[in-house]
């Protein structure tokens, strides 16, 4: 019934949405790329569908130079790689922990990881600026970092646990009688098993650091230490903004998390039924 | 080492990290950000000066009872509108699209629609928040060109429910994140239940309704815990689109709070408050949530 | 096992050590000064390519034992760092600042340095025009800042190429204003473009100059001094005439749609007769040095004048030919810098640098500027284009300067007007009850002070 069903009418409704959602996906992405190959005074004065009457090259050039993408791009990549490594590690063991390692301060450590999920970050900007710059940290790479850390940790925590619990216990116990201990089945079973949810945190690890500027902005000054995110701002202001470059900037900066994407995209369903077929 | 130690230790090792860099950068700035909540410091240096006075729940009293213009609550009214969508919208249409991936009910571009699907969450807000306040909330946007050019004549007209816009971005940005999250439990369902269940002769519906959405009940949970933060946090997307605008009409408790932050005159005590206020609103929905979870996992396992 | 985590924890514990220490460097000489430097700097405002160069760079080569240590940021992060470094007693030496507004907390809790003495000392005033250095004008109530510019929030800009098309002159009066309207419908021409979009847009750029219309000149100050109401009747006339702007067809009820940064664009392709924004909205139709690309060239430049709203030819009104005024941004001196001290000496040194007549000339000259604080600056010598001389001479068409309301009153107090007026736009709200809302508010903050 069901699936006679599904081939006429429902066929059309279903790849009707998702055709909906990949356009809707696909065509900013498309836009911002034309738009960015017009100067800021020809985007505002022509119809903003069309294609540029004449292709102006020269917001990239200058936006490389004067956004300082050289040196952040460096950046970016240094943040967002140990940030995101020391989240997936630092989540999967504690989750291990809360999970499967009974002891009841868990539930009260598990809850706090909680809450964390709730703030906003505008709520304690201050408060970390302060403590940041009391221990020295301030403009060092690590005074960003381990803020960073610190604020993946609360939604991969509470993602690990999860997906920890769901993890037979009948597994864990045969390689405990087997003489692991927890240290070892952790390394030897339920990092590996817990794959999925790794791929998954890093990709939404990767994606939240790499766009992340408030924080990057407030605990830096100067150029050195600073990420892309601060050469798209260049662009952008309240009072008139350079529309032709802050396109360009933005389309530097979206490319190499398309790039990532596009590599790692696979990595979430074979991650996850690599997952299935184990568990 | 005794098997109570190695437990102890092996703890110890797995969770410390996580738990001091969490206290540090996280419980602790809560908690000083919770004390500023019942001050009346407003900006300058905040200790050796006399700019910190203890005055108790003043901002709070303000917020919720004196403030004549009610701000607090036509932000907190967008903020559950937000909500709505993400757990009513985002999530059901989440778990739609990948019960059809799952089940392969399309024969062509499964994989290719899933990468389409999630791309919106890799890209940041901020983007987003440019490209569709050049898109819909402008009299000369690309979406008024589009109806122009179908119909010349086509005046644009105020729109009286500016959330309206804002809520379709947010659905169709975070659907592919719990669209993910479903397909990845989905399919650690395991096929030969299915399988046996569809030889037994139980049609497409009985499947989804007896296998795969009890099997779901506690991911639903999750993902509306989630779905629910989420809302509560927005910010970036709604202060690029329209920066709570117009007469704060889309003004969620994030902006709002963020108004009192850092423009104007700064006014700590009250940002603290309602971020303060956010968070206990975000803990007693979620304690809901999880009481209808708990209701629906008796009825159903 | 464990030993192995252990090790691999450590490993990367050090990694990440040595990463951040890495970008560490170590400065520190004899007899340099070492100043650091907050500065508001983005690379999308007029002149910012020179900048460095004209300004920053010739200070460290004229002053050879002064040694800069800037940082640049903009915008909101700009503010967050400027709190940041008020709460953490990390105030730089100099610090670009508002008068009152967005850097009021520097103001009120005293963080920069009365700057009175030296400018007394070095008669540092003589070259200034005599508002600029008004301590009333600050928010604490001294001279804490020397302002780059004056800034009229308000400038009404005439496009006559779009007035000829349809055989129309300049309106002098609200009413030929109101006349012009259907035949420039008619045309297909907007009537005023406003980019209503932005809350603060209309509060700042016509409310504040209509409000000292109708409520006459310090009626902030009888409102502060609890003389006077928002409710009062000539305030609520001066909203009432924002929204009969609405009903007139003046302003259309769209422009609440129009955002910001699309406004220029629009009036630069002949979309409307007039427009209402800033003064500093010149440096975004004149020529962009790097590019060489313009919205409006020069040519066509000599067809826009740059004036102030016509004459309102309705009962109440007290005076026309007025604008909103407000001190513009500026340098103060950390007020830790101790009197009599090499540093402060190097400083101040710095900051007469940054107002003095050579940078103010060359931000003048690149469109960053339109009405510099100096009145040494010889406008004739430099090659401005026409809008920038227009705008330069903006001041001959008012007589009268009233405050900015969001320069007066607390964030508290101009949101609900901010927000009121938007709402009038869309036609959800009636002026009274923007009056009532404001007047709340005004009573609240007070309570609280």
């Amino acid at each position: 019934m069901m699936e006679k069903a599904l081939s006429i009418f429902s066929k059309v409704i279903l790849y009707t949405i998702l055709i909906i959602f990949t356009v809707l996906a696909i065509y900013p992405i498309i836009w911002l790329f034309i738009q960015s190959f017009k100067s800021t005074q020809s985007y505002l004065t022509t119809n903003k569908l069309a294609l540029p009457v004449e292709w102006f090259f020269d917001n990239y050039p200058f936006v490389w130079t004067h956004g300082g993408f050289s040196v952040f791009i460096v950046n970016s990549v240094i943040y967002t790689l140990i940030t995101v490594f020391f989240v997936v590690l630092l989540a999967n063991m504690a989750g291990f922990g809360f999970a499967k390692i009974n002891f009841k301060i868990s539930k009260w450590l598990h809850g706090l990881f909680i809450i964390g999920i709730l703030l906003t970050i505008q709520s304690i900007l201050i408060p970390l600026f302060l403590m940041v710059n009391s221990v020295g940290l301030l403009n060092t790479r690590l005074g960003i970092l381990i803020p960073y850390i610190g604020l993946g940790l609360p939604m991969a925590v509470y993602l690990c646990t999860d997906f920890v619990k769901h993890i037979p216990d009948e597994l864990l116990e045969s390689a405990r009688i087997d003489g692991a201990g927890y240290l070892r089945t952790f390394i030897s079973i339920v990092f590996p098993m817990c794959a999925p949810v790794s791929v998954t945190l890093a990709i939404i690890t990767f994606t939240g650091t790499w766009n992340e500027f408030i924080l990057m902005n407030l605990l830096t000054s100067g150029d050195r230490l600073k990420s892309i995110p601060a050469a798209v701002g260049r662009f952008a202001g309240s009072l008139g903004t350079d529309y032709g470059r802050l396109f360009a900037a933005l389309s530097i900066s979206l490319i190499p998390i398309l790039i990532f994407y596009m590599i790692f995209r696979n990595q979430i369903t074979k991650g996850v039924t690599a997952g299935a077929v184990k568990g | 080492m005794t098997i109570k130690g190695e437990k102890k230790f092996s703890y110890a090792v797995l969770v410390l990290p996580a738990v001091l860099i969490y206290l540090v950068v996280v419980a602790f700035p809560t908690i000083f950000s919770i004390m500023l909540s019942l001050t009346d410091y407003n900006g300058g240096k905040i200790f050796g000066a006399d700019n910190l006075h203890f005055v108790g729940f003043r901002s709070y009293e303000w917020m919720l009872f004196n403030d004549p213009s009610k701000a607090f609550y036509t932000a907190l009214r967008n903020n559950m509108y937000i909500v709505a969508v993400s757990v009513f919208g985002q999530i059901p249409l989440g778990f739609i699209l990948a019960y059809i991936l799952t089940r392969k009910l399309i024969k062509r571009g499964g994989g290719f629609f899933q990468t389409m699907i999630f791309l919106p969450n890799v890209i940041s807000p901020v983007i987003i928040g440019v490209l569709f306040k050049n898109f819909v909330y402008n009299r000369d946007s690309v979406y008024m060109e589009i109806v122009r050019f179908f119909d010349p004549s086509a005046e644009f007209t105020l729109n009286n429910t500016p959330m309206i816009p804002v809520l379709v971005v947010i659905l169709w940005m975070f659907t592919g994140f719990y669209m993910i999250i479903f397909l990845a439990n989905m399919q650690r369902i395991d096929p030969s239940i299915i399988e046996a269940a569809r030889i037994d002769g139980a049609s497409e519906s009985r499947v989804l309704w007896h296998i795969i959405l009890p099997a779901m009940t506690n991911v639903i949970v999750t993902s509306s815990i989630l779905a629910i933060s989420g809302s509560l946090r927005t910010f970036d997307l709604i202060y690029v689109m329209t920066s709570g605008g117009p007469a704060g009409q889309t003004r969620v408790l994030s902006i709002y709070m963020y108004e009192q932050a850092f423009q104007g005159s700064a006014n700590y005590p009250m940002a603290n408050a309602i971020s303060t206020v956010m968070v206990l609103i975000s803990i007693a929905l979620i304690i809901i949530t999880r009481a209808v979870g708990n209701i629906f996992n008796d009825k159903e396992v | 096992m464990k030993r192995s985590i252990k090790s691999l924890i450590s490993i990367m514990l050090v990694l990440v050590l040595a990463l951040s220490l890495a970008g560490c460097g170590n400065a520190g000489s004899s007899n340099v000064i070492e100043l650091r430097v907050l500065n508001y700097f983005s690379i999308a405002n007029p002149g910012a390519l020179e900048e460095v160069e004209r300004v920053w760079d010739a200070f460290e080569a004229a002053h050879p034992n002064i040694k800069l240590i800037r940082e640049d940021e903009f915008e909101e992060p700009f503010h967050f760092a400027t709190e940041a470094h008020a709460a953490a007693g990390t105030l730089p030496d100099v610090i670009y600042c508002w008068p009152s507004g967005r850097s009021s907390a520097l103001h009120t809790n005293r963080l920069l340095k009365d700057l009175a003495p030296l400018v007394a000392r070095d008669n540092f005033g003589a070259n200034f025009n005599s508002t600029v250095l008004n301590p009333d004008a600050m928010g604490g109530g001294y001279l804490a800042m020397i302002p780059n510019g004056v800034t009229a929030t308000h400038a009404f800009y005439v496009n006559l190429e779009v007035l000829e098309s349809v055989g129309l002159e300049p309106a002098k009066t609200y009413s030929e204003l109101v006349a012009q309207v259907p035949i420039l419908r008619e045309a297909g021409y907007e009537t005023i473009l406003m980019a209503n979009e932005a809350t603060w847009v209309m509060q700042s750029c016509l409310m504040s100059a209509i409000a000292g219309r109708f409520a006459g000149e310090g009626w902030e100050k009888a409102i502060h001094a609890g003389t006077a109401k928002f409710t009062d009747p000539d305030f609520v006339a001066a909203i009432e005439f924002i929204e009969r702007m609405y009903v007139d067809g003046v302003l259309d009820r769209s422009t609440v749609a129009v955002d910001y940064g699309s406004s220029p664009g629009l009036f630069a392709t002949n979309r409307a007769a007039y427009m209402i924004d800033g003064d500093w909205r010149v440096g975004d139709f004149i020529t962009d040095a790097a590019t060489g690309q313009v919205l409006i060239d020069p040519v066509r430049q000599e067809k826009i004048l740059i004036t102030v709203f016509p004459e309102i030819d309705l009962p109440g009104v007290k005076y026309n030919a007025n604008n909103s005024v407000v001190l513009g941004t500026g340098w103060g001196l950390n007020a830790n810098l101790e009197d009599g001290s090499d540093k402060l000496e190097a400083a101040w040194t710095l900051l007469k640098w940054l107002v003095g007549k050579e940078v103010l000339t060359f931000r003048v000259d690149s469109g960053g500027l339109p009405v510099p604080s100096r009145t040494d600056i010889d406008l004739a010598s430099l090659d401005l284009e026409p809008m920038q001389v227009a705008v330069a001479n903006l001041g001959q068409h008012y007589n009268r300067s009233n405050v900015v309301i969001d320069a007066a009153f607390d964030g508290q107090v101009y949101t609900p007007l901010n927000d009121g007026l938007q709402a009038l736009g869309l036609g959800t709200i009636t002026p009274m009850e923007v009056a009532q809302n404001v007047q709340n508010q005004f009573e609240a903050w007070k309570a609280a002070q």
